[in-house]
């Protein structure tokens, strides 16, 4: 059997005197605990007893239970945002109603609505109205003011009236609304409130000459509102209000030094930086010994969590704490990710997409308790167990049985936590790493980058393929085709973007449209699996070279994502490799491949001990 | 309940609803239909909780206005049961989309291909439906007549609504059965909204 | 036109009293006129029928004044079910003064008016209890109580459907009194692991308290079968035909349901009450007590031991009538008094006004019911999934103290705090064990130590939902049962957990808790109507609250030594 991170795999079988192997049934379960603990024990007995069942077998036939020597390889995850956005003086409203009024640019001070019945005419005026204010008299209170000369240019509503007040004007102005805060834009100011046409963007207020011709502003004074219009570009509306010292900062935020150890150096780098720095700086250390962050920064707490919780998890009962520094990090994967937050100083709940950078820390112990869980497998079955062989090694040798393989092989494990590859040689010779990120990072890029706040639907996307529901009877699936049904869709599907489970379409709560949600999946995964492919290949490949590799069998859960295994080929294609996801003894597919490799090496150990018996075959 | 808006005038509105005509079949992709029971803004004029039944439509048509939706209104007159209500008015609408309400507030989106049990959205509980809710759940509609996935109106619940409305709701609703003329197929109806002297 | 009148007219003026009087949480409950020819009255209606009963051919024909012809399916099935044929015309033609004073006659034993009521039509009952006041109603429901014993039930429930907080709710629930516990959920995809969580947590504080989940109804059914619940109480039934079939049902079809739980042994009873079928509009003109007692004869009819009523989630329809309570009582008097147990409301948010949630109770506690709430809220009453109960936790010492005034046993005791926390304790780390046991998700000590003190959902740590919901859908799909739960405590040290569920369990065997008002006493022997039935024959006889459970409920929180006054009775 084999104790995997997130699942428990057992295979059952009989060995002939001669070695031949006859495999009786398989079973899997999910790992109860953290691999490698006691706490594996019950999913351990769950999974002998499921394969036992499969194979019409009793616990008292079972001569021996076979079991991994689990490389004590668990992983964390942490994420920490890198850029912020701050409004000072409320100058300007970026945020995106989806339903302004009017179109066009209008430039004027601002004054609220309840002082435009004294308003002289005159200068042109942007109107500000507070929540409360019905469409209709907003209407009313603005065509008056109009009538009496007031040249009122343009509009700031808190509710969601914009068309409606400017369907009931006389002449139409450009009409922002939807604005939480209005009574902080501060009035008696010059305001320029620009709305475009239904499916375009803004052109005057996301412009930086825009904004010094409308402002009248001097070469310094442009620079000085650069963020401004940067801010402002993509938005179908906006409001710059121009104050004596109100700003649009996107500042870093400073989240402090990562310092990595390995290949008798010391590297520092700015996590700030971003992803690449980080991998760059990676690159240059291996192998990591470990890896800290500087004590009082972001980074510092990001890694200091990640140990903590490995700590806690290892640990098991209080006799028995397993130390903070007893864990060393022995891998690092950095992904460049977005996080919508709201901005700071905005009048409207405005959302900025900050830059964060999340980090898949993978930690070794130097604990591995799989002794004690064999002794309890043993206890709760009654037979003898035995812990035996390197998981790469059993990996590949699992990975063997698969139809059309041969060696040299490597295989990547694509798992929950970690992304691990071994390579086993024409000659034989098995090697193997474990890199940091795997499915965990994926979900969880996923949550963040579409601001789901639900870990359940993230999973989700992650899992299934994604649809349209167009109407009760027909959905419209992400390639394009659309599919009929003969019974009415649930009504809680309609017009949702939806995944398709096996229990049928389940809505995902985004107002993001599909190609959207396809994106940012396909670019999550891509960012973990297709890097950390590449990443751990090159690690077991002869002189780091993928062309050297002749067979790749992808194993582990994430196997058998449905994209997945084809952007891990497509990336793979250009050296000359064959790619494709494994089907261990030609019938489980990219499951069972460790315990069944177990098996082979003990049919092959028992022969061996016979002098006489020809040395057993290796399938393929 | 929220309050009113203090800050500016409080004109009070009143809307008479006046039969143009049996209801027919939208052909416009882009609207909504308004379906009212039989008593609505007639025998009655306020929900359970008094908002008046003219903000109570100027709010669904302002929701729908302002996705830039067309909206039109007709009456049911032959069954007060809100499920049949709406979903007669989901089979009239161009979109398929209906808003159908009650005389107390209770209120459902509907969609013509729905059985007429299902429903898109529906807010059971009347004495928590006040203006803002209404302005939202016209829009709701509207966003779905486009095709759109807006984020469903959130319901709310109240333990303390039983012992304060129950009766009274199973009163109106009782009242408002009486008002059913059986037979009696929908009518379009126009709104006119007036605003009345506050005294 | 429809005018919005202005809210506000000038007013005239006040005075302070009338404020404080505005101002009372009481005036923040409805009230609404009667409306007989709708069906909103309490009982008192001309629309009613008046009694009547033919027989031909050992067959009812005619009921309250409609021919056989004429029935609607209720009619039917009470006419074929429900009546005694061969003691119909004789009964139903006594008068009805005659029979409203057996029922409070201490010279009339239980027997020989069960021997009349068997007989009667449902407008004959409603002619009956329409001639006694509350106290007189009081007064039959002390005699006409199946079992002698008075009890209680209580809901378990949490607002996050946390299983920890269930359990560790129940188990202080049946320590302090409970003989049933319920539970139902928010997300019903956590039902398995809230059913588990309730039946641990009972067994923990009390061996032998029974549990139910409310569900849909095959859910429900399927929870009982596989005992991982031990009764079932939520299966409705309604007054008019017409409210029937809105709910794609019939008299058979839940006799039917009925009779699924009995194939197992598993307790059971109907669901009813005053205010469902003018709620929903389809009262046919009738008054809400006479709908009640067509239903009180369908679930008679159908062979179900008992029924839960006293208009339970419709209670603000009679609540807002005149005399709606007397009707509410009377409901109750009539399911006893038709040899049904009755489990008698008090079980959902009633009134903002402390004294007249107070009130309503009394015509259920002061004579004793079967159980005296259907139930009682166990949890705090946000956390109440039932929509929150007439009586939760914070009223424990006010219902104690009641109990002790006036000497009545309304099922409940006070307990001091370091049993509570020892059985919340326990509880806890007796689910964290089976959880494990049964490769369930996991409960942390954390978790574990929340549950020992806490009052809300809130005060838990928040569980992984996806986690438990994977959990929740292993235990349906691998056939976890009831023996499987015994098995797992037995596994995990908690022995006399264990062997409290095996116990339970094996009345299915017996049968026992399918007699009338069964329930388990602490040393697990079924009291019933059988065993336990209910002698009350005037002063000084029936249950008297004495001896070691007057000594039990005389303890409070705080209650000055006579002794030593410097110290309180521990």
């Amino acid at each position: 059997m084999d104790i995997g991170n997130s699942t428990t795999e057992a295979c059952v079988a009989a060995i002939d005197p001669d070695g031949t192997v006859h495999y009786l049934g398989t079973d899997l379960t999910h790992t109860t605990g953290v691999k490698g603990t006691p706490d594996n024990t019950a999913g351990a007995l769950t999974a002998v007893r499921g394969a036992l069942h499969r194979a019409g077998r009793r616990a008292g036939e079972v001569t021996t239970v076979l079991l991994n020597e689990a490389t004590p390889v668990i992983s964390g995850l942490a994420m920490e945002t890198i850029t912020e956005t701050i409004i000072t003086e409320s100058t300007m409203i970026g945020h995106n109603p989806t339903t302004p009024g009017g179109t066009g640019l209008g430039v004027g001070t601002t004054v609220s609505i309840d002082d435009l019945a004294e308003q002289e005419p005159g200068s042109p005026v942007v109107c500000v109205v507070p929540h409360g204010w019905d469409f209709d008299d907003t209407a009313t209170a603005v065509d008056r003011a109009v009538g009496r000369g007031v040249d009122v240019v343009a509009a700031v509503l808190a509710g969601d009236d914009a068309v409606l007040v400017t369907n009931r004007l006389t002449v139409p102005i450009p009409v922002v609304d939807e604005v939480a805060a209005v009574e902080k834009v501060p009035l008696g100011m010059l305001a320029a409130v620009e709305v475009a046409a239904p499916g375009r963007t803004i052109r005057t207020l996301s412009n930086s000459y825009g904004l010094a011709t409308v402002f009248g502003l001097d070469p310094d004074q442009t620079r000085h509102v650069s963020p401004v219009a940067r801010a402002l570009t993509g938005n179908r509306s906006a409001v710059v209000v121009r104050t004596p010292s109100g700003d649009v900062t996107d500042r870093r935020i400073p989240v402090g030094e990562l310092v990595l150890r390995g290949a008798g150096k010391s590297l520092r780098v700015d996590v700030d930086a971003g992803a690449d720095a980080i991998m760059e700086t990676l690159a240059r250390v291996q192998p990591l010994d470990d890896a800290h962050g500087e004590p009082g920064t972001h980074v510092g707490g990001m890694l200091a969590q990640v140990r903590d919780t490995m700590a806690d998890t290892m640990a098991d009962g209080a006799a028995d704490l397993v130390e903070v520094s007893d864990i060393a990090i022995r891998d690092v994967l950095a992904v460049d990710t977005f996080v919508p937050a709201e901005v700071r100083g905005g009048l409207a709940g405005e959302v900025a997409l900050e830059n964060a950078v999340a980090l898949a820390a993978m930690v070794r112990t130097s604990r591995s308790r799989m002794q004690l869980v064999a002794d309890l497998v043993s206890d709760g079955l009654g037979t003898a167990t035995a812990i035996g062989g390197i998981e790469g090694e059993m990996a590949v040798s699992g990975a063997l049985t698969t139809p059309g393989v041969d060696r040299p092989v490597a295989v990547l494990d694509l798992g929950g936590g970690s992304t691990d590859a071994a390579l086993l040689t024409r000659e034989g010779e098995c090697s193997a790493v474990h890199v940091a990120g795997a499915g965990e990072l994926v979900t969880k890029l996923i949550d963040s980058e579409l601001a789901l706040g639900d870990r359940e639907v993230a999973e989700a996307v992650k899992r299934y393929p994604l649809a349209k529901v167009e109407s009760f009877f027909h959905i419209r699936h992400e390639d394009g085709t659309v599919q009929f049904f003969d019974e009415p869709l649930p009504p809680q599907v309609f017009a949702r973007v939806v995944v398709l489970t096996s229990d049928g379409p389940v809505p995902v709560p985004t107002r993001h449209a599909l190609d959207h949600v396809r994106r940012v999946r396909r670019e999550a995964k891509r960012r973990v699996f297709v890097v950390n492919a590449v990443r751990a290949l090159r690690q077991v490949a002869p002189g780091a070279n993928l062309r050297a590799l002749d067979f790749v069998v992808l194993l582990g859960g994430s196997a058998l994502d449905f994209e997945i295994p084809d952007m891990i080929a497509d990336a793979l294609a250009g050296s000359g490799i064959v790619c494709g996801t494994g089907n261990v003894l030609g019938t489980e597919g990219p499951r069972n491949a460790v315990a069944s490799g177990l098996v082979r090496a003990y049919a092959a150990d028992s022969v061996a001990a016979v002098p006489d018996a020809p040395a057993p075959g290796l399938a393929g | 309940m929220t309050t009113p808006p203090t800050t500016s005038a409080q004109p009070r509105r009143t809307v008479t609803l006046t039969e143009t005509g049996p209801a027919t079949r939208g052909t416009r992709r882009d609207e909504v239909v308004i379906a009212v029971s039989p008593a609505f803004a007639g025998h009655f004029t306020r929900t359970i909780v008094d908002v008046p039944h003219a903000e109570v439509l100027r709010q669904l048509l302002a929701g729908i206005e302002e996705q830039g939706v067309a909206a039109r209104i007709i009456r049911v007159r032959d069954t007060a049961d809100l499920a049949a209500i709406s979903h007669t008015g989901a089979r009239l609408s161009g979109s398929g989309i209906c808003v159908g309400i009650l005389s107390r507030g209770t209120t459902m989106i509907h969609q013509k291909d729905l059985a007429r049990l299902s429903n898109l959205e529906l807010f059971p509980q009347s004495p928590l439906l006040d203006e803002p809710v209404f302005r939202r759940i016209g829009a709701n509609a509207a966003q779905y007549a486009k095709g759109e996935s807006p984020e469903p109106v959130p319901t709310r619940n109240d333990q303390m609504a039983r012992p304060r409305w129950q009766a009274k709701a199973a009163l109106l609703h009782l009242k408002e059965f009486e008002c059913i003329e059986p037979g009696r197929g929908p009518v379009e109806v126009q709104p006119a909204f007036e605003l009345s002297s506050t005294g | 036109m429809t005018e919005t009148q202005p809210r506000r007219d000038p007013q005239p003026r006040h005075s302070l009293r009338t404020e404080i009087l505005e101002a009372r949480p009481m005036n923040l409950d409805g009230f609404v006129e009667e409306w007989p020819e709708k069906g909103l009255v309490a009982m008192e209606s001309d629309f009613d029928p008046a009694p009547s009963v033919r027989v031909e051919d050992g067959r009812i024909v005619e009921l309250d004044g409609r021919a056989r012809a004429d029935f609607d399916f209720m009619d039917t099935f009470i006419a074929n079910h429900a009546i005694d044929v061969a003691s119909a015309e004789r009964c139903t033609s006594m008068p009805s003064a005659q029979i409203a004073r057996m029922l409070i006659d201490p010279g009339a034993s239980r027997d020989e008016v069960l021997a009349v009521t068997r007989g009667l039509t449902p407008a004959k009952i409603l002619d009956v209890v329409k001639l006694m006041n509350v106290v007189e109603i009081m007064q039959g429901m002390q005699k006409m109580r199946a079992r002698r014993t008075p009890a209680n039930q209580g809901h378990s429930t949490s607002a996050r459907d946390n299983p920890i907080q269930v359990a560790a709710d129940a188990a202080e629930g049946a320590l302090r009194g409970f003989a049933e516990l319920e539970t139902t959920l928010g997300v019903l995809r956590y039902a398995p692991l809230v059913a588990i969580a309730l039946q641990v947590g009972a067994q923990v504080g009390r061996g032998g308290v029974l549990t139910q989940c409310a569900l849909e109804e095959a859910t429900e059914l399927e929870l009982g079968m596989r005992g991982i619940t031990a009764y079932a109480e939520t299966i409705s039934i309604y007054g008019t035909e017409s409210v029937f079939i809105d709910g794609d049902d019939t008299p058979w079809s839940k006799a039917f349901l009925a009779s699924a739980y009995a194939s197992r042994g598993i307790k059971m009873r109907f669901t009813s009450g005053t205010g469902s079928e003018v709620q929903m509009g389809n009262a046919e003109g009738k008054s809400m007590l006479y709908l009640e007692i067509r239903c009180i004869l369908m679930a008679k009819g159908a062979g179900v031991q008992g029924l839960q009523n006293g208009s339970i989630s419709c209670i603000g329809v009679p609540g807002a009538v005149p005399g709606g309570l007397r009707a509410v009582a009377a409901e109750n008097l009539v399911a006893s008094m038709v040899d049904l147990e009755c489990a008698s409301g008090n079980d959902q948010s009633f009134s903002h006004s402390a004294m007249r949630r107070t009130a309503r109770a009394m015509p259920q506690l002061l004579p004793g019911t079967d159980f005296v709430c259907s139930g009682y809220s166990a949890v705090p009453n946000p956390d109440n999934m039932f929509a929150g109960s007439n009586f939760d936790t914070e009223d424990y010492d006010d219902w104690n103290t009641i109990q002790r005034d006036l000497q009545v046993d309304g099922g409940l005791r006070h307990v001091r705090e370091d049993e509570i926390l020892q059985a919340r304790n326990k509880a806890a780390r007796a689910l964290q064990t089976l959880f494990a046991q049964l490769d369930l998700p996991a409960i942390t000590d954390q978790e574990v130590e929340a549950a020992t003190y806490a009052n809300s959902s809130n005060d838990y740590p928040l569980r992984d939902v996806l986690t438990d919901l994977k959990g929740a859908q292993a235990v349906m799909d691998r056939g976890l049962t009831g023996l499987d739960l015994v098995r797992g405590l037995e596994a995990g040290g908690f022995h006399d957990v264990a062997e409290n569920l095996l116990t339970v369990l094996r009345q299915r065997v017996s049968g026992d808790l399918l007699q009338t008002s069964a329930v388990l006493t602490a040393d697990f022997t079924p009291l019933s109507a059988i065993n336990d039935a209910n002698d009350y024959a005037g002063p000084g006889t029936g249950y008297r609250l004495a001896g070691e459970r007057w000594e039990q409920l005389k303890k409070l929180r705080h209650v000055t030594s006579a002794t030593n006054p410097e110290t309180e009775v521990r």
